[in-house]
């Protein structure tokens, strides 16, 4: 009893879990590493980092909204229709301010999410509804606004096409391209924040269960509402690195990002159904995911059987998820049970 | 100020206070003043009015009329948060708790003026602080999530605590815990009163009540009928009080077993939940099932019925060897199982009562063509309604808008229209008030009398020994005795269920 309390008390479901999610990426790269030549290279390190950079972005967002028990799926079409809008910007007025051209992206990702938070939080419709809904009407409004016209790394100054090259700190020989490091510090950012941020810590409660929250005036609509925001902000940053990275943005920039982004915060240890999951395990998720699509590409594998396999990582990652915690709590009542039972024996 | 001066002026004082849904009055004209370290107990059937008086007092609900008084200032509660910063906190049934959060958050989660940023080892050190004034062992770092039901009331009271309480409402406690944890809760209740705080304590369980409060006040149809010190009072003046007529409970049921035995369970067990569960039901016994929340009387339930199947051990339905491996298995020999949870698993709250009451026998209520006979089901309903006496204007009404007794009533029709040779149910008149109790007492004992063999589980201690031929005990997944109807005494009964041989039982008063 003793040791399970200590168990119980020190490793959480969800360290366990980000535990061996990390074991099962090191095994991941290292079946990558025996199937394709050359593999452990510099290139093969930018091309995986900078996907999960722009997943893991997402995918922090996401978190916060599958925290209070919702789902964002146009994250997609709003990375997609901020970096085609911020292209089109820079490629007219070459001079923005880059710093400029990062915050209207993130305004329009914002704003695009207030359209979300709005409709789930006070319209009452289900998240899943409102954001299928705007992910096919962003997406949508892109088409018809951009004229099905590109934007063309040729026409955007030299800054922008030079940054994800860019490498900030060498260590040795390997390169840290800004992209990353901006995840990176997104990551930490928001992983202390929603350890210890007061009105972070809502996100649990609200999740965990809503009728509580309802009942002690917890601002349940507005912790909704924010969430969209965040998750929409972050998808706007994510659209300018998506920019960054490829140059030429088509009317499809960013599509499908949302399997990759709801896979790696499922995979990543984020409860489905709300109240609990960590940044940092969404981080994990998103190295996962990145570190798959990026190989298996390289392998060969077709971009449908590469969706299929997400797929199916989400459904393992839940059906996981619903028997180790169902397991756990059973063992953690026994032993409650056991130690009232001893209680009684000891009161007079 | 003087201690006597302020024990005599109330914390808060209700003054005339009414109000009304649609055509329904639900409370009128109800005034009640709750004086610090005062338990003041509430007593009426569901329905009376209690519940929208605590929704008033917690800013839940608005009255429409009437007063409220804080500490001899007028307020009005307009919010749960305004209710929290006047010292007003209310413990339900089910604890609201995060199951997601540790304990020590969940402690302090109303706490709005502790900083924007956690400071964890302060919360951490609070919490304990808090715990250990109650005497209460819990780890605060571990999520609430898997905490037995006494440990998070014991939470839900470190919360109300923490926020510097003076009005305390509990609002049944107890209606889910075992003897033993509800007397530790009293431990706790009984400390709060010490520090002078007030308290509002709504119960069904008489003997509770009498153990513990101060006052004790009836309410009947939205109408305060009396309020008397508990000296002045009994359990049978309250209870005439409550439902305007006399009604004994304790009285044991005369026998109706007949000597065939109807179902042979031998050394019965599922893997890691219970096992050596050995006993044969009579036609018309009623043969109860005691012990702790917990023992595993519910899935000794539920293994006879399939649900959960059982893993080894025998059963012999008349004589026959039986495998019972799903709930349809379970119909198709005749054994219905009526759950402890009827919002959950034992109807469907927005379907009329007729459609619930033939749920479960569907084929039969098929014309031809497949479709449903609607006359045909509001008909099976109606008998019921009349041999039940489900109180309701009609059979179409949805379940969700019945009192629990009426729910309760929809339930066993649903289960008797399947025909049962045995009739399983578990806690059959939890969070029923005492008049409907009475009567699904008197139908469980009419049920036998037709030849039916009954298993009620209830942790309702005077209601299992009231009801029963004969008691199964339970603990641990263990069955701890079989005692006949005149060995049955309370205390034998909790010595076998605390695994305790010699040492009086706690929380049964003698």
């Amino acid at each position: 009893m003793a040791r399970v309390n200590w168990l119980r008390r020190h490793v959480r479901p969800e360290q366990l879990r980000e535990l061996s999610l990390l074991a099962l990426i090191v095994v991941a790269v290292m079946f990558f590493g025996s199937m394709i030549e050359g593999y452990y290279s510099f290139r093969t390190f930018n091309r995986i980092a900078s996907s999960v950079a722009i997943i893991g972005v997402v995918a922090v967002g996401q978190t916060l909204v599958v925290l209070t028990r919702n789902i964002d799926l146009s994250v997609g079409s709003i990375a997609g229709f901020t970096a085609f809008f911020v292209g089109t910007l820079i490629a007219n007025h070459n001079g923005v301010n880059p710093l400029l051209a990062v915050a209207i992206s993130i305004a329009i990702g914002g704003a695009l999410g207030v359209v979300n938070g709005v409709l789930v939080a006070w319209g009452r419709v289900p998240a899943v509804v409102v954001t299928l809904g705007t992910l096919a009407i962003y997406r949508g409004v892109l088409v018809d606004l951009s004229g099905a016209k590109t934007v063309t790394t040729d026409s955007l100054p030299q800054w922008l096409v030079d940054l994800p090259r860019l490498n900030i700190a060498p260590v040795g020989d390997l390169d840290v391209r800004p992209l990353f490091v901006v995840a990176v510090v997104i990551v930490i950012l928001f992983q202390f924040g929603m350890g210890y941020l007061s009105f972070a810590r809502r996100f649990y409660a609200i999740g965990s269960n809503p009728e509580a929250a309802q009942l002690i005036g917890l601002p349940l609509k507005r912790v909704v509402f924010i969430a969209f925001v965040v998750s929409g902000a972050l998808a706007g940053l994510a659209g300018f690195m998506t920019l960054a990275r490829f140059g030429n943005i088509t009317v499809e920039a960013g599509r499908g990002l949302e399997l990759n982004v709801v896979a790696a915060v499922v995979v990543g240890g984020v409860n489905i159904f709300g109240g609990s999951g960590r940044v940092t395990g969404a981080m994990l998720g998103a190295i996962m995911i990145g570190t798959l699509e990026q190989s298996l590409f390289r392998l060969g594998v077709s971009e449908f059987w590469r969706d299929a396999l997400l797929g199916l990582l989400i459904l393992l990652a839940v059906a996981s998820d619903a028997v180790i915690l169902k397991r756990l709590n059973r063992i953690w009542a026994r032993t409650e049970l056991k130690r009232i039972d001893s209680l009684a024996e000891r009161a007079p | 100020m003087t201690a006597a001066a302020e024990l005599d002026s109330p914390i808060l004082d209700i003054r005339g206070v009414a109000k009304r849904f649609d055509a329904t009055q639900a409370l009128d004209d109800v005034s009640l003043a709750l004086l610090p370290g005062e338990i003041h107990a509430l007593l009426g059937e569901n329905g009376a009015g209690k519940s929208t008086l605590i929704k008033i007092i917690t800013g839940v609900h608005q009255p429409d009329r009437g007063q409220m008084w804080l500490n001899g200032v007028r307020v009005s509660i307009a919010s749960a948060a305004d209710a929290q910063r006047m010292g007003v906190a209310a413990i339900y049934q089910e604890p609201l708790l995060f199951p997601d959060l540790n304990v020590a958050e969940n402690i302090f989660i109303c706490h709005r003026d502790r900083g924007a940023v956690v400071d964890w080892s302060t919360i951490f050190r609070d919490a304990e602080a808090i715990l250990a004034k109650l005497g209460v062992a819990l780890d605060v770092r571990s999520p609430a999530r898997g905490l037995t039901l006494a440990a998070q009331q014991s939470v839900e009271i470190a919360k109300a605590i923490s926020m510097d309480v003076r009005v305390l409402i509990m609002d049944e406690p107890t209606a889910s815990l075992s003897a033993h944890e509800a007397e530790e809760l009293f431990r706790l209740v009984r400390d709060l009163k010490r520090q002078g705080v007030a308290i509002l304590f709504v119960s069904h369980r008489l003997e509770e009540v009498f153990a513990l409060a101060d006052k004790i006040t009836v309410f009947r149809d939205g109408r305060l009928i009396s309020t008397h010190p508990r000296a002045e009072t009994t359990p049978s003046r309250a209870i005439a009080d409550m439902v305007g007529r006399q009604i004994d409970l304790s009285r044991r049921r005369a026998t109706s077993a007949r000597l065939e035995p109807l179902l042979s369970v031998t050394d019965l067990g599922r893997r890691g939940v219970f096992e050596g569960v050995t006993f044969d039901l009579r036609r018309g016994e009623v043969l109860g099932f005691a012990g702790l929340i917990g023992a595993g009387r519910t899935d000794v339930g539920l293994a006879l019925f399939g649900i959960e199947p059982a893993t080894s051990g025998t059963i012999r339905l008349r004589g026959e060897a039986i495998k019972v491996r799903s709930p349809q298995e379970g119909m198709r020999l005749g054994i219905a199982y009526v759950s402890e949870d009827r919002r959950q698993l034992g109807l469907v709250l927005p379907m009329s009562i007729f459609a619930n009451v033939t749920l479960p026998a569907l084929r039969r209520y098929r014309n031809r063509c497949g479709l449903m006979r609607t006359s045909l089901e509001r008909r099976t309903a109606e008998t019921f309604r009349t041999r039940l006496a489900i109180r309701t204007p009609s059979v179409d009404l949805a379940v969700a808008k019945l009192s629990g007794g009426n729910q309760q009533k929809v339930m066993l029709s649903k289960w008797l229209n399947t025909n049962p040779s045995i009739l399983i149910l578990d806690e059959p008149t939890r969070g029923v008030d005492i008049g409907s109790k009475a009567e699904v007492h008197a139908i469980i004992a009419e049920l036998a009398a037709e030849g039916i063999g009954v298993i009620v589980i209830s942790s309702d201690l005077p209601e299992v020994l009231a009801l029963s031929d004969r008691v199964l005990v339970m603990r641990e997944g263990r069955q701890m005795a079989i005692l006949d109807g005149d060995d049955a005494d309370p205390e034998t009964v909790m010595n076998a269920a605390m695994g305790q041989t010699s040492a009086k039982p706690l929380g049964w008063p003698a």
